[in-house]
Order: structure tokens, then C-alpha cells, then sequence
């Protein structure tokens, strides 16, 4: 079942007001995107044989995070002992292939989407990329769309990034 | 041990700059190639390696991959239950032969011609065979190339030295601490191991686990300002202890309460002995590296309004001189109450995961030292490694090891680079 024009163009404004917070640096912004009973999930990815599932880990994964942990980070962001992020990375969260479809409840939205994250810190000019699949769950919530669930499905088994200080 | 005379050129000089009893660690060996080659043979070639834990691997047929050095490893447990770990390179041209991190399998088959071996390593197909080779080619002397393994306490390592020590002689005193850290109860890796590479020297987070409860103070300040930890000083009170062989632990005291699930109380008592269970009950938090790769970490925080412990191991896998494959599991007691396993894991994964608020500030730390030191004149440069140089080894601890009062204290990091400068002076 399509999901109306109207709804389809909430849903990509979301996103992209969700990249621009997290790439500028307005966290608090960004946490208020979110439900309060937020899941934010990262599955560790793993290397099988074809057929031979599953190929992620729902006992491990990079982030575990509710609202609660999501603020306690964006907290430790905001002190003056944050080292892996101040100086901050530069970050760019590029967007696209997205699809919507109805979610698990009537005020709910399964959104899929591919997301390259372009990450560069300090002096180098190397690069980190993080390339993925996010799985969300948007809810209608606070007079418009919240973030009520991500599951990350990272295209690494062995991640190309010296730590996971920023979001994705 | 043979004397340390090095016959590589330049190298006798550049390592006497290595004065460890001294306090003096020159910046060259977190950055030099020269340095990072002998230690593929010297360190990677001849000691006891972390391979995995023997709850990854239950049940026969089960296998890992992982690496030894350099070496990519197949860690299977063969049809009777015996562990192998087994040169994943195929004997004819050198392919890998396994080429996905987990599974369960009784044979492997390299992809490139065929060539079929069972999970003890035995070669036991050649498609063709009689035509190609005719009647007289002999397979046993074409296994995959084992290494020797033992076990201690369900951590699985592994040599490629046959006449290496037996593992738990080289494990030393550090075995004591062993039972502490994966002895105390039965324990499960939960879920596969974190991976993710890093511009970093491998000794950097290896010598930072043994021996470096100092960083804390600064490098962690911001966990206490987010209030998972009491203090940024929580750190500093306890014990510092050189558990011989290059092995290094701490073991933060005392506890302002009881860091393990009470529930499990019973169990502890029953597999430790009365000395461990004192140490065990103050135990606040307890860091260390088995040498030289194999760093683990018991630590506790406040998550939730609620007091947790979360038990990892980290490996520091070398790739290079400046850089590493971080991989991190996670531990946990399998008889420990559910939402206590759930609250743990969730507390491991927010502090010391890649995306842990702790480990990610480490990451800076190790990565900006590789970068320094390549250039000439910091890498000539004598870092500092005295503190607590001449102090005295206590008495009255109840573990083993050279004891000393308060984790602020080089005394690991010192021992570290004997070890370390023992063997390559040896390998020379």
C-alpha cells in the first residue's frame, strides 16, 4: 500500500533535517526527533556462506541505545573532555533510495533507506565512510514525525573507523 | 635466553635506546617497519596467542575464524571435541580456505582447485588425484598446517612455537587473575567479537591495558561528568600488579559495593579459593593484558539508577606498524539473572564497544601517538616511564605477582618492554 505524496515528502524532510542536525552539530536537536521509547540499533555484521543466515548478530551490536543513553551521549559530547569529537569531525550523512510502507501501528511508518556517511578528522585528508541500510520506525508524535526505532545494517564486518563517536 | 647481540643493521643501537628498567621507551618502536617485522617472528611467532573462547565454539563441528599475527587461523572443534587451530592456507597454492568468520562444518574445501581437508586439518581429497599425481602422492604430509593450542579457564590460545613453554607456565601469575576475570563462573561470549581497524600500533592499547590506570583521570574525565563513574579519580585507588612474563594487571579497590550479581555468590565461592574471593569482593574494577596482545577489562558503572559490572576481552591484531584490527568481545555469567545479562551488555556496548564513550576517547590517544612518532626527531625522543620506578613491591596482597599500592604506576608498562625487548633480542 503506496503511502500519499504528502506523507512521502514529511517523511524525506525528516530525514534530511535529521542529517543536517547530526552533521552541524545540533545534537539536542536531533534528540528531539526522537520518541521517548526510542530503539537505536547497530547490529555487528558478520561474513557467512550464502544461505546460510542470519548474516547479522541480534546478540551484538555497535550501538544499544534507548533515549536514555542517546542523551547520556549527547552529554558527554557537550563536556570538555569529549577528545574523540572535539576537535568534531567533520561528517556528511548523504540519503537516498528511500522507501516508505505502512508501519507495525496506524500512526507508524516503515521507512527504509541507504545512507553513506562521509567522515573526515583533523589535518589528513583520508577519509572514514560508513555505508548502510537504515530500518526505521517513524511515529506521528509531539505535532510531527519522530524517530521510534533505527536498526543500522552496516555494509562492514570489520568496521573502516578508528571508533564510533558520531551517529548514524 | 641467547645474548642480545641483533645482527640486523642499525638495529643493535636503535634498541639499546629501549632501557625499560630506566623508564626510557623511544618513539621509534610504535612507528618503525624494521620494528614491526621482527616482531611478526619474534613476538607473533613465538608466544601464547588469544584465539577465541571456548563457548564461541560449543559444539563439534563449530568453528572461527581469526588470526594469529599475521597468520589467518581456523579455530575448529573436530568431531570429538578437540580444539584445533589450523594455517588457514590451503597446502597447494596457498588459497584460504575458509573465507566466512563462523559456521559449523566437518570438513573445509578450498575453493580454488578442491583440495578437501577434514576440521582435524587432515587433507583427505584431491579431485583427480590417481590421474594428475598417480597412486604414490602421500596427503598426510599435506594437513593444514596446525598450531599447538591449549586452554585456560575456556580461553583457547595458541603457538606456532613447538617448543614453546606450556601455556599456563608462560601465563604465570597472570593465570590467578585469569580465574577473576572468565574462572569466577561460567561464562558465554555473547554474540560474535566488535571488529574495526584502527591507524594505531598494536603495543599502544596493549601497554595502556597492563599498566596505565593514570589516563583515566584525564583521557575519561567526561564518564564522570555524565555520572557513570563516581569520580574522575576513580581510578587511582588499589593495586598494581606485574604478573610476570610481560603480563600486566590492576585491580581497583576497594569497591564501594559488591560489582558482580549476588545471586552468583555460591558459584564464585565454589570455583575460586578463599584468597581470590577477597580480592573478588573488593574488586572495583580490574584492567590487563596477557602479553602481548590479549587485553581484558572487568569494570563497573551506574547505568539506569542501576550498579553493573560488563567483562570483555580486546585483541590487538597487527596489520602493520601503524595499524591494527581491534576485535572485543563480550562476557557475561551464563547463570546470572536475565535483566542483570541484558543491563551488562547494554553498559558494555555504551562504555567500551567502538561506540563506547570511554574507548572512543582511547582511540585518539593510539592513533595520534602512531602518527607522531614516525617523524625522526619524536621518534628519537625518550618517552617517560618512571613513575613508581624504584618503589617497593608490597606484602600482604592476597594474589600473586609484584604487588604494588596504587594503580598510578608504571611498573607494567616497564615490564612490558623487557619482555618485549627479551624476545627480540632472542629472535636476533
Amino acid at each position: 500500500m503506496p503511502v500519499s505524496e504528502q506523507v512521502r515528502e514529511e517523511v524525506l524532510e525528516f530525514l534530511y533535517r535529521e542529517a543536517e542536525a547530526v552533521d552541524a552539530g545540533r545534537f539536542e536537536e536531533w534528540l528531539d526527533l526522537m520518541t521517548d521509547d526510542v530503539q537505536y540499533r547497530m547490529p555487528v555484521r558478520l561474513t557467512r556462506e550464502r544461505g546460510e543466515a542470519p548474516d547479522r548478530s541480534d546478540q551484538m551490536q555497535f550501538f544499544w541505545d534507548d533515549r536514555q543513553t542517546l542523551e547520556l551521549r549527547v552529554r558527554r559530547l557537550r563536556t570538555d573532555f569529549a577528545w574523540a569529537e572535539d576537535p568534531p569531525s567533520r561528517t556528511r550523512h548523504f540519503v537516498s533510495n528511500v522507501r516508505i510502507a505502512p508501519g507495525p501501528q496506524a500512526d507508524e511508518l516503515n521507512v527504509r533507506s541507504y545512507v553513506l556517511i562521509y567522515r573526515n578528522r583533523g589535518d589528513v585528508a583520508g577519509y572514514e565512510l560508513i555505508s548502510g541500510e537504515r530500518h526505521d520506525v517513524l511515529r506521528k508524535a509531539r505535532g510531527g514525525w519522530r524517530l521510534a526505532r533505527r536498526e543500522f545494517i552496516v555494509d562492514q564486518a570489520m568496521l573502516g573507523v578508528m571508533n564510533l563517536g558520531i551517529f548514524v | 635466553m641467547s645474548a642480545p647481540t641483533l645482527n640486523l643493521e642499525g638495529m643493535p643501537g636503535r634498541l639499546a635506546e629501549v632501557r625499560p628498567e630506566q623508564g626510557q621507551i623511544p618513539g621509534f618502536v610504535f612507528s618503525d617497519p624494521e620494528i614491526y617485522r621482527l616482531e611478526q617472528d619474534a613476538i607473533f611467532g613465538k608466544c601464547w596467542l588469544f584465539v577465541a573462547h571456548e563457548s564461541e565454539i560449543p559444539s563439534p563441528g563449530d568453528y572461527v575464524t581469526r588470526s594469529m599475527g599475521e597468520h589467518p587461523v581456523i579455530v575448529a572443534r573436530d568431531e570429538d571435541g578437540r580444539i584445533r587451530v589450523l594455517l588457514n592456507v590451503c597446502r597447494h597454492r596457498g588459497m584460504r580456505i575458509c573465507r566466512v568468520d563462523l559456521g559449523n562444518s566437518s570438513h573445509f574445501r578450498c575453493p580454488y582447485h578442491g583440495f578437501t581437508y577434514k576440521n582435524t586439518g587432515e587433507l583427505i581429497g584431491i579431485p583427480f588425484q590417481n590421474e594428475i599425481y598417480g597412486s604414490d602422492l602421500d596427503k598426510s604430509r599435506f594437513g593444514l598446517v596446525p598450531a599447538r593450542s591449549e586452554s585456560y579457564a575456556g580461553l583457547v590460545f595458541a603457538t606456532w612455537d613447538e617448543r614453546a613453554e606450556p601455556l599456563r607456565d608462560y601465563l604465570g601469575p597472570m593465570a590467578w587473575y585469569l580465574d577473576l576475570l572468565v574462572g569466577r563462573a561460567e561464562m558465554d561470549v555473547i554474540g560474535p567479537p566488535m571488529r574495526h581497524e584502527m591507524a594505531a600500533n598494536w603495543k599502544l592499547p596493549a601497554e595502556n591495558f597492563a599498566s596505565d590506570a593514570y589516563h583515566t583521570l584525564h583521557t575519561h574525565a567526561s564518564a564522570a561528568e555524565i555520572g557513570l563513574t563516581p569520580s574522575a579519580k576513580w581510578a587511582k585507588d588499589g593495586f598494581h600488579i606485574s604478573a610476570g612474563h610481560g603480563h600486566g594487571v590492576m585491580v581497583g579497590a576497594p569497591a564501594a559495593r559488591f560489582i558482580f550479581a549476588e545471586e552468583l555468590l555460591p558459584q564464585f565461592a565454589r570455583r575460586l579459593s578463599p584468597e581470590q574471593m577477597t580480592v573478588l569482593r573488593q574488586m572495583a574494577h580490574m584492567p590487563g593484558t596477557v602479553f602481548p596482545n590479549l587485553s581484558f577489562l572487568i569494570s563497573a558503572v551506574t547505568l539506569k539508577g542501576r550498579f553493573v559490572s560488563h567483562t570483555e576481552l580486546f585483541q590487538w591484531q597487527p596489520l602493520g606498524p601503524d595499524r591494527i584490527e581491534e576485535h572485543t568481545w563480550f562476557l557475561v555469567e551464563r547463570d546470572a539473572p536475565s535483566d542483570w545479562k541484558e543491563l551488562s551488555r547494554q553498559a558494555f556496548v555504551l562504555t567500551f564497544g567502538p561506540s563506547g564513550v570511554l574507548s572512543q576517547d582511547d582511540t585518539e590517544n593510539f592513533t595520534n601517538i602512531t602518527r607522531n612518532t614516525r617523524g625522526a626527531v619524536a621518534g628519537r625522543l625518550s618517552f617517560l616511564y618512571e613513575m613508581g620506578r624504584g618503589g617497593r613491591p608490597m606484602t600482604g596482597f592476597a594474589g600473586p605477582g609484584e604487588v604494588y599500592e596504587g594503580k598510578y604506576n608504571e611498573a607494567n608498562a616497564r615490564a612490558f618492554y623487557r619482555r618485549w625487548l627479551n624476545l627480540l633480542h632472542a629472535a636476533a
